[in-house]
């Protein structure tokens, strides 16, 4: 995890250097300071920052990870990572249901309201999938 | 040093894998729900970075338009909207505390606070929520009724996009909530499954917190 936070906080400072350097140099021409790119990068480098504060955060909290070991074995890390759907035809629904939204933004409100009719249970039924019913866990 | 450091770490290694929680994973590694969530949530950073970019390339062009539209604001009633949004935060992470003792709900009276679980403090978050949404719907008529619309002129369509992109935001989050707070009836026990979901949703719901922190700051502040 020390390769990864090292990973997020390189580009956290580059980002940042970049950002200040950007920003001095086109302080200089005729339009002033260029806003796209400095917030772009600013944040850019927040991006990497942020990643690598969270997984600073979840390292000390964990013991030790075996990618950390330099004599750590790669079946240290073995073992049950959770659960992972096999298939599920909600997501279809879902992303039907949000097309006809999206389509009731260009067409009319009330598109928008017959998409978020079939939104809603979709989004319940693939939220509960694993919770209720026939594949509950 | 280091390699006395691993050395130390060498002899007290465990023998054979690590112990895994159900649901979450080897003991050494973070919830992989958790980690998606968090790269997830930086690329929303450069989606609202689009947003601070524009308001700030369009304020530079237009100055005399800022000074005019930003003397429309009602910035007491928007700092009293942030308080809310800010101790919302506070409520859920009060909730979050819940989840990772695995305490789904309340233990005694709705009265006795102390006994509360993750539900009842994710529906005192939902509330605050949802009022400061409904804060947003109020100000917007007013400012409708201004003269400030999305296609009035290039500050109304800068200030309905940014606050309106997060506004949907902490709609989604309020949905997510109600998702959340849907799954604790739906077993005896609250798995780790449950608490991993708690937990990213918190995550979601903070990080729209300080994105409207620096919003209110640059809309209502810096103007």
């Amino acid at each position: 995890m020390r390769a990864m936070e090292r990973i997020g906080t390189l580009i956290g400072v580059f980002a940042f250097a970049v950002a200040a350097w950007y920003g001095i140099w086109t302080s200089s021409t005729v339009n002033g300071v260029e806003f796209v790119g400095v917030i772009g990068l600013i944040m850019g480098g927040l991006l990497g920052f942020m990643i690598a504060f969270y997984l600073w955060r979840t390292r000390i909290k964990h013991a030790e990870d075996p990618s950390d070991n330099p004599v750590g074995d790669i079946d240290d890390i073995s073992g049950d990572y959770g659960f992972f759907s096999p298939y599920s035809w909600w997501p279809l629904w879902l992303g039907l249901s949000a097309a006809i939204c999206f389509l009731g933004l260009a067409v009319g409100w009330w598109v928008f309201a017959i998409g978020a009719f079939f939104a809603v249970p979709a989004l319940i039924g693939w939220t509960f999938e694993y919770w209720k019913g026939a594949h509950h866990l | 040093m280091a390699r006395v450091a691993n050395a130390a770490v060498i002899q007290n290694k465990p023998s054979g894998p690590v112990p895994s929680i159900p649901g979450h994973g080897p003991a050494t590694r973070p919830n992989m729900v958790a980690v998606g969530t968090m790269v997830w949530l930086s690329s929303e950073l450069m989606f609202f970075a689009a947003l601070f970019a524009f308001y700030f390339t369009i304020r530079g062009h237009e100055p005399q338009l800022w000074a005019e539209r930003t003397a429309q604001l009602n910035i007491p009633f928007a700092a009293a909207n942030t308080a809310i949004l800010v101790i919302s935060s506070v409520w859920c992470q009060l909730g979050v505390h819940q989840a990772e003792h695995g305490k789904a709900h309340r233990s005694g009276s709705l009265f006795n606070v102390s006994s509360w679980g993750m539900r009842e403090w994710y529906v005192l978050t939902y509330i605050f929520g949802s009022i400061f949404v409904a804060g947003q719907v109020l100000e917007y008529a007013h400012l409708v009724a201004d003269g400030v619309t999305l296609s009035s002129d290039a500050y109304g369509s800068v200030f309905y996009l940014a606050t309106g992109f997060h506004g949907l935001h902490v709609t989604g989050g309020l949905i997510a909530f109600l998702l959340i707070i849907g799954r604790t009836f739906t077993t005896r026990r609250y798995s780790r499954m449950q608490e991993a979901g708690a937990v990213v949703t918190s995550y979601y719901w903070h990080f729209v917190d300080v994105v409207w922190v620096a919003l209110f700051a640059m809309i209502y502040i810096l103007r």
